[in-house]
């Protein structure tokens, strides 16, 4: 009996295993669904001030601004990489610290010093353990980024940058792309790639705007503006997808459980009937022995 | 009369869509109203009130801080990293606000134009609530 009971045992466990990853899972879907709508929120904002910006460079023509001076000053650059503060989210955090490293090694080949921002304890702990030091190390953004803290990190990475102390400045983190396919992405925040002014051709039609104040000096407060929100979108996108792994994760976790309880109690039942079948033919005999 | 289309949309959600027939923003040098079929615009925004008359006549309005507002075919697009009703400013969290802003430095000119700004929105704040 003594295996028989070990399996049951062994079988209880995994269901309520089972339960645990279940029940993540839901959490999972139901984070997500928030995330998610937080990063549509964001996109009419980002997707206007774009839109802005390509008008505005058509009309300017040539700009200049400290953010779009490609700096070769300082041999110094930024990465920020935003991990997540919890586990159980399968390969997400890996694969962004992976990607991480090899712009860390590309950058530092090419003979520059790179400060290293970490936002995530998964990211802080990874470095910690390379014993890598990180410039900034923070676990305060959950999945609700919020606007005013982003804002912060970006007037900071946008004042140094203008007073040329870094090049450049990356982030890394997971793009969301849709709910099957997110990827990690490492985008350029500074210097800002030019707006494409080229095909000012002008569109038939094209609106001829009043501008106050006039459009290099708005276009100069806009540029900024891009720095800002494409951060913001970083971290909901970083948040959208965190979501998805955990709840792609915690599904293959409960079907792996399903799977396992099956297999469990079809070992049990043998091993039940192997027993029964030992005991019968012990009866058996013994009967066999008093005749 | 055409009505105007106005949507006041922040970094974190659209916080008002709808029609209005006089909208009111505050633009960085001043307050610029808008009826239907005004000519397009593009204007910087500073901090300040936020008005919108509907076509029943009641007002609404909203705390901005700074944005860009875009006018163009009767629609009135305002991009603001904050928009807040009346009933949403703390007014003693402006109060503290405000003295943090006053006590800023202010030895050049970018520090001179952040100190400016923090003031301009913590008194335009102040001046909504009280209301």
């Amino acid at each position: 009996m003594a295996k028989a009971r070990a399996i049951i045992k062994r079988r209880k466990a995994v269901q309520n295993i089972r339960k645990i990853t279940r029940t993540m899972q839901l959490i999972a879907t139901a984070r997500f669904q928030a995330a998610y709508n937080r990063a549509t929120a964001t996109k009419p904002y980002t997707e206007r001030i774009t839109e802005l910006v390509e008008q505005l460079s058509r009309g300017a023509g040539d700009i200049e601004h400290p953010l779009l001076r490609v700096n070769t000053e300082s041999r110094r650059s930024v990465l920020i990489v935003i991990t997540s503060n919890r586990g159980l989210c399968g390969g997400y955090n890996a694969a962004i610290l992976r990607s991480a490293l090899d712009h860390l090694r590309d950058r530092e080949h090419a003979g520059e010093t790179v400060d290293l921002h970490v936002l995530g304890r998964k990211g802080t702990g990874f470095f910690r353990f390379l014993n890598r030091p990180m410039a900034v190390a923070r676990s305060g953004f959950e999945d609700k980024p919020l606007f005013d803290d982003v804002n912060d990190i970006a007037q900071q990475m946008m004042e140094a940058y203008e007073r040329r102390q870094i090049n450049s400045v990356h982030v890394t983190f997971m793009r969301f792309i849709s709910t099957a396919v997110q990827r990690v992405t490492t985008l350029q925040l500074l210097p800002i790639e030019r707006p494409a002014a080229g095909d000012g051709a002008a569109r038939a039609g094209e609106v001829q705007y009043e501008f106050t104040p006039p459009a290099p000096e708005l276009l100069a407060e806009l540029l900024p503006e891009t720095v800002r929100v494409r951060l913001f979108q970083c971290f909901t996108d970083a948040a959208v997808s965190e979501q998805v792994a955990r709840m792609v994760a915690m599904k293959a976790a409960t079907d792996a459980a399903g799977d396992m309880v099956r297999s469990l109690t079809q070992q049990y039942n043998r091993a039940r009937q192997s027993q029964i079948t030992l005991e019968l033919l012990d009866i058996v005999s013994g009967a066999e022995a008093i005749k | 009369m055409a009505a105007l289309q106005c949507s006041v949309i922040t970094p974190e959600a659209r916080a008002f869509e709808g029609p209005a027939e006089f909208v009111a923003i505050p633009a960085h040098d001043g307050e610029i109203g808008i009826l239907p079929r005004r000519a397009p615009l593009v204007a910087k925004l500073g901090a300040g009130r936020l008005r919108l008359r509907a076509a029943g006549g009641d007002e609404q309005s909203w705390f901005i801080d700074g944005g860009f507002a875009q006018v163009i075919d009767n629609k009135v697009v305002v991009l603001t990293q904050k928009a807040l009703r009346p009933d949403q400013i703390d007014p003693s969290k402006a109060t503290e606000q405000l003295a943090a802003a006053r006590s800023l430095p202010a030895n050049d000119e970018v520090a001179l134009k952040r100190k400016a700004a923090a003031e301009a929105s913590a008194r335009a704040q102040l001046r909504i609530a009280g209301r």
